[in-house]
Formats: structure tokens, sequence, C-alpha cells
């Protein structure tokens, strides 16, 4: 990453001027790119950009979420993914293409405060979007626990080609399923390392906007608990 | 947005297995409630206030006294009145418009313990009889909902009523007129307490946390006064309790009351 | 009530308000972002004794349906005061005073949310006055704009306000109460900083255009250093050092 120092900035705030193109989380006011949001300037290339840090999870094609179901009617099923709008999963999706309101019981596959993890299939904000839970590690999720962050520190917990998930996976025996929403579902067989690296990722939900994170994630995984 | 009321499955289970092997979710006792912090004096035009923290549940409580005609019945007595409300900034269910039904209820109960505990010497708020009394009005803002507003409700509003101060009055021409810069005691009899709990797969847990709330099958909340007696109960909920859980439920109560007394107490 | 006017000396021989102020400055203010565990953003306003607490949630589904936006998010306004921030108890229902309050700070914060992105849902903004103090309005426009912000609501700028107004013959900044009650006008503004454009203003009162045109001007000034100690708040919760609250 080249170009200039990523700036703290509020809304309003003038990031740059000149000719530069507004983009994620900017506003150009006559000469001025301005952001509109909490976060962290990125000009770069002749664009400028602002990573945010803080504000909800928007749906967007093919991203992996975990949902709870939180109600159903005889042709689909509501899924809350953290977000402004809920997800919709067809029973279609489950039951395959000759699904009967009438045969076929929902509640049995399905039951209100069941997790899943599922894809986003279409999210085009004209309604709410259709999500799938057939796919490879998609479905419903039977064991772990729940733990939920801000969902624009997915990237942070991810870290450059998973380096920072697979530090913390590794170094916990633990899984962790990551949702863009924000949405994580943490298992292992040891409830040490379950409950470190739950503590791991809270420490990055906190301290997100820290440079050295890695190094104080690491120090944390590697101190004896006591 | 989430709805928080909504347990997800693996929480639920993480709940009930704990409780199998006599633990909580956050590491308490089954007679352990949360963390408990009280201050006083936060809306200091009040003539009384304080904010109390239960875990992540707090509510702030605020007194205004002034003079009231009484009714016609009972001119002889002051007039103490508590309500409660969740503000809209508290939980996302919450909601605005007129008082759902469990609003009502966390007022009634609210009101209902500090009252029928006859926490205040009424008789000491007249004026002049049948003409004019003090009238107390402890009124109960929910900011944060982490459940178990019972009793956040009852401590706030308890030790906001004995740090009050009574300003006094004058009868001139029939008319209370306010003295001002004096103040008196406040008449307290007793500092009543609530304890408030829930029964969830068949255990009985003290001041519930939101998630326990979401998943328990009956609630009961006693409120028991400085002797150690119990002066006004509730039950709520879908199931209900055997002779043995309650006798064993007005137990706990006092003696977890007790010690949130002392932190009442404390706090003035 | 009555005669109370009479014993409260509004401005003195040099030129000292009331509360100890000289008549260009505002009252202590800070403020507070990410205050409430449960609100996607919220904020803890002091200005003098005025102590309000600001929740925002959303974007989030609309409630009733028939309300919503196919094009755009909406934004919706609650201000309400606690029974006990007032000297005399207020009836916790809402009253007209509080529903006119509600719309003109809807109608300020407008000009700087950005709701395009999130059509069918909405941004609901609660503002509890928990002590009142005068000038409530322009405070909780100011704790609003911060929660909005503590919850990455997209905004074209913040809005910042304070009132101006005139007591005692004098044009002063940030009416308080007293003066309010005993005084001759309350002008009170909400103000984006960087855009420079006015989004609340209201009049009580009587002022000469020369009067008015004062107003205006050090009522912005007053606005441009709500916005710093604004700043301040968000810059504390998000980029300080770290530590928890």
């Amino acid at each position: 990453m080249s170009g200039e120092r990523k700036r703290h900035v509020i809304p309003g705030e003038v990031i740059t001027s000149g000719s530069y193109r507004a983009e994620q989380n900017t506003i150009q006011v006559g000469d001025n790119i301005v952001s509109t949001i909490v976060g962290l300037s990125d000009v770069h290339d002749g664009s400028v950009r602002v990573i945010p840090l803080t504000g909800g999870y928007l749906p967007k094609d093919d991203d992996l979420v975990i949902g709870k179901i939180s109600s159903h009617s005889s042709l689909s099923w509501t899924a809350d993914i953290n977000s402004c709008y809920v997800g919709m999963l067809p029973a279609s999706d489950v039951f395959g293409r000759d699904y009967s309101s009438s045969s076929d019981d929902m509640t049995a596959k399905l039951a209100k405060g069941d997790l899943i993890a599922a894809r986003i299939v279409n999210a085009d904000m004209t309604r709410d979007p259709l999500i799938t839970i057939s796919g490879r590690e998609l479905g419903k999720i039977d064991s772990g626990e729940l733990v939920k962050i801000s969902p624009n520190k997915v990237p942070r917990l991810i870290g450059k080609r998973g380096s920072m998930i697979q530090m913390i996976e590794s170094s916990t025996n633990s899984q962790v399923t990551i949702g863009q929403n924000g949405l994580l579902v943490v298992s292992s067989e040891d409830p040490n390392g379950l409950l470190k690296a739950i503590q791991a990722i809270e420490l990055i939900e906190e301290q997100a906007h820290v440079a050295n994170l890695t190094d104080q994630v690491n120090e944390m995984l590697e101190s004896k608990s006591e | 947005m989430s709805d928080g009321l909504i347990i997800d499955q693996l929480k639920k289970n993480q709940i009930l297995d704990l409780l199998k092997e006599g633990k909580r979710v956050d590491g308490r006792q089954f007679d352990e409630p949360r963390k408990l912090t009280i201050d006083i004096g936060v809306i200091p035009k009040a003539e009384g206030s304080a904010r109390a923290r239960l875990g992540d549940t707090e509510v702030v409580a605020g007194v205004k006294v002034q003079p009231e005609r009484p009714f016609p019945d009972t001119g002889d007595k002051g007039m103490l009145i508590c309500t409660a409300e969740i503000l809209p900034i508290a939980h996302p269910s919450a909601e605005t418009g007129p008082p759902q039904p469990p609003v009502v209820e966390l007022a009634r109960v609210t009101d209902r313990g500090i009252r029928e505990s006859g926490m205040l010497d009424m008789k000491q708020l007249v004026l002049e009889k049948d003409k004019s009394v003090i009238g107390v009005f402890c009124d109960n803002a929910v900011t944060d909902h982490d459940g178990n507003l019972f009793d956040a409700c009852s401590y706030a509003s308890t030790a906001a009523i004995n740090a009050c101060k009574i300003p006094k009055y004058e009868m001139q021409d029939e008319k209370p007129v306010k003295i001002e810069g004096e103040f008196t005691e406040p008449p307290i009899t007793t500092l009543p307490v609530s304890v408030t709990m829930a029964k969830i797969g068949g255990f009985i847990v003290v001041d519930p946390t939101i998630e326990e709330w979401g998943i328990m099958d009956a609630r009961i909340t006693i409120t028991s006064n400085s002797d150690g007696n119990v002066v006004a109960l509730q039950k709520g909920g879908s199931d209900g309790f055997t002779q043995e859980e309650l006798i064993k439920c007005a137990e706990l109560s006092v003696k977890v009351g007790s010690k949130i007394r002392e932190i009442i107490k404390q706090s003035k | 009530m009555g005669g109370r006017d009479t014993d409260i000396v509004l401005l003195d021989e040099n030129g000292i308000r009331c509360d100890g102020r000289k008549v260009n400055e505002t009252r202590k203010v800070t403020i507070k972002a990410g205050v409430l565990k449960n609100a996607n953003g919220s904020a803890y306003i002091e200005f003098g004794d005025n102590k309000i607490l600001v929740g925002v949630y959303g974007p989030r589904d609309v409630h009733p349906k028939h309300m919503s936006d196919t094009d755009t998010g909406i934004l919706r306004c609650r201000y309400h005061m606690a029974p006990f921030s007032v000297g005399e108890r207020k009836n916790p229902a809402p009253s007209r005073r509080e529903v006119e309050i509600s719309k003109v700070i809807k109608e300020a914060l407008e000009p700087a949310v950005m709701l395009k992105e999130f059509p069918r849902t909405a941004v609901d903004v609660y503002m509890e006055v928990l002590q009142a103090d005068g000038g409530t309005r322009c405070a909780a426009l100011t704790g609003a704009s911060v929660a909005l912000a503590d919850a990455g609501i997209p905004m074209r700028d913040l809005v910042a306000g304070c009132a101006a107004g005139k007591a005692a013959d004098a044009v002063i900044l940030d009416v308080n109460n007293e003066e309010d009650q005993a005084g001759q006008a309350d002008l009170p503004i909400g103000y984006m900083p960087n855009l420079k454009k006015i989004t609340l203003l209201q009049l009580d009162g009587v002022l000469t255009p020369e009067e008015y045109k004062q107003c205006i001007e050090i009522g912005i000034d007053g606005c441009n250093q709500v916005y710093e100690i604004q700043k301040k708040a968000l810059q504390d919760k998000f980029f300080g050092s770290g530590e928890k609250q």
C-alpha cells in the first residue's frame, strides 16, 4: 500500500483537496474530499476512501454470514443476519424442489433460535436478501459459541491472507467460523482454548485501530492463562 | 437489527448444561446477584436521585417532592408514587408510545415494593390535614437493559428516596409556600429491597441476565424490609413454583436482600 | 410564579452574567461517545447543567411498514424529558413542546445524514433529557450528531447546536434557564461547521435587525466551539489510547 499516511477522520472532515476520486465513505464538496464516517482515510492512486471503524453490516452477494432463525412462514424462514435487512431462506433450499408446505415440517429442520452458516445469494436492496445454506461449510451450526464483533473489524480479525485468524486458531486449538456480518462461531474441544480464542477476538475488536495489533494478540495468546 | 430476546440455541444449551453442573454462564453462583453500584445525587436539581447499575442493566431514579391536594379518603397522609419506564435507548425491543403490559407490570411492582413496605412514614408528610400534603414522586428511567429490571428499579428507587431532601413548606392563606434553602430528612422507617429469581430447567437463580430472562420458565420477585420480613411478591412467567421452592425463594430473598441493603445504605 | 425575575441580576456592571460568564462565553460542555451497551451509537452530553443521554438504533426495520420508503432510509427523532428533569414534576406523556422539538431536531439532522444506501429502513434517534437547564434542544442536537457518528451512520457533516439571545439589553451567547425565563430573546441555532449551513433556527422574543445579525454571528461562533468538543468526543472513543470505555 503506497500513498499518503492514513489519518483518523470523522464525518465532515476534509481529507484532501484537488483532483482525486471520492470513493467509499467520502463525498466531494467543491474542491475538497470529505469523510462521511469515523475511520481511517486512505489516499491511493488518485482516489480517496475511508476505512470505517463503526457501522452496521450491509449484505453483499456471496458473503458468508452467520444467521439466527427468527421466524418462518409456509414458504421461507427469516434469519437475523445482524443487518438492517433480514435474510430470507426459502424452504426449497432445505427441502429441495418438491417441497410441500403440507407434508414437510419446517420447524423440525430449523427452529427459532437455531444458528446457521449461510451465503448471500442476492442482495439487491429492493427486497430482503436471499440466502442459502446448501454448499460447503454451510448449514445449521450445532456446537460452539456465538461471538459478536463490529462487522467492519472482520478484515482485521482475518488479517493479511488469513494470518491473524490462523494464528488464533492454531495457538488455541479452536475453529472460528467468520461471518462477514460480524457474527462468529468459535468452537474447541478444550474449554481453555475456547476462552482464550474469544479473548483474542475481543482484543481485536477493542484495538482494531492500533498499528501493532498482531504483536499484542500474539503476546496475549502466549501468556499463560491463570 | 438483532432482537436480543430470541436467545440462540447454542447459548440456550450452554446455559442449561452449565446449570446442571451448578454453574452459570457468567461464572456467578446461583444465589449471587451481579455487581451493584449506586451513585446518588446524579440529578442535582431533583430532590433525590440515584443511578443503579446492576451488571449491565442501568436505571436512573429521580425524586420530586412537591405539595399536593390529598385524596379525599387519605387527608391525613402524604402521597408516594413510583413509576418506571423503559426508555427506547435501553434496548432495541423497547418501544415508544403507550406502555405495554410488561412495562406497566414493572412500574406497579416497583411501586408496590416501596409502598407496601411503609418505607416512608406518610403521617409525617402532612402540611394541613385534608388540605395539603407532601407528595413524593419517584420516577425510574431504564437507560440500559440487560435483564432483571425489577431489582434495578427497586434499588434505584430505595436509594433515591433514602437520600432525598424534603423541602420545608409553610401554610400561608391556606396555600403551601416553599421556604427556600430549608430541608428536612425524609421520614424513613425501613429500606425495602426486592430480589428476583428465575426458574430455569428446574433450577432457581438470583438476578437473571437478559439471556437467562429470555429462556426462563418462571420468575418470582420478593421484596423484604430491614427487619427481614416479606413485604411484596410478584410471580411471573409461564410455569409455576412448588411450595418448597417458594419457601427457599423467600429465604434467598431475605439473605441476598440484606447484602443489597448494605450497599444502598453505603451509597448515602 | 411571578416576581422572581426582579431578584436576579442578569448582567452586572462589569458585564458578568448571573452564572459568572461573559456575554460571549458558552457554558461548560462535556460529551462522551459510546456510553450505552445496547444502542448502535450513543452519547452523553452535559451542557452546563443540562444532562442528556442520546441513543441511536439503526438502520433497522421500519414498523409500521407503511412508513418506510423504498428509495431511502428515513430518520426518526424523539426528544423526551424525564419527569424529574425539571423544577415541577413533568407528566411522563409527551407534550406538544416535546413533539415540536423532536421535529425541528429531525429537520436539523436531515441535511447531514445520508440514508440513500439503506432503502426501506429507519434510523431512530432517542434523546432523553435527564436534567434540563435551558437550551436543551441545542444540547440534544449536539449529542445526537455525535451518537449518529458513533453508530456509523454516514453524514456530510456533524451538526453542532448553541443558542444566542438577548438579556438585560445585551446580546449573549448560550442562554441559560434564568436568562431564558427573565431575558428578552432566545435564538437557538443548529449549524454544520464544515458546510457552513444553519439547519436549526428558532426565535422567541424581540430583536432589532442589528441584534438579529449579531445573534447569528455569535451563535455560529458558539456552534464552532461546541463542534471542537464533539470532535474530541469521537476522537477519544475511536482513536484514544485504546482503553475500554
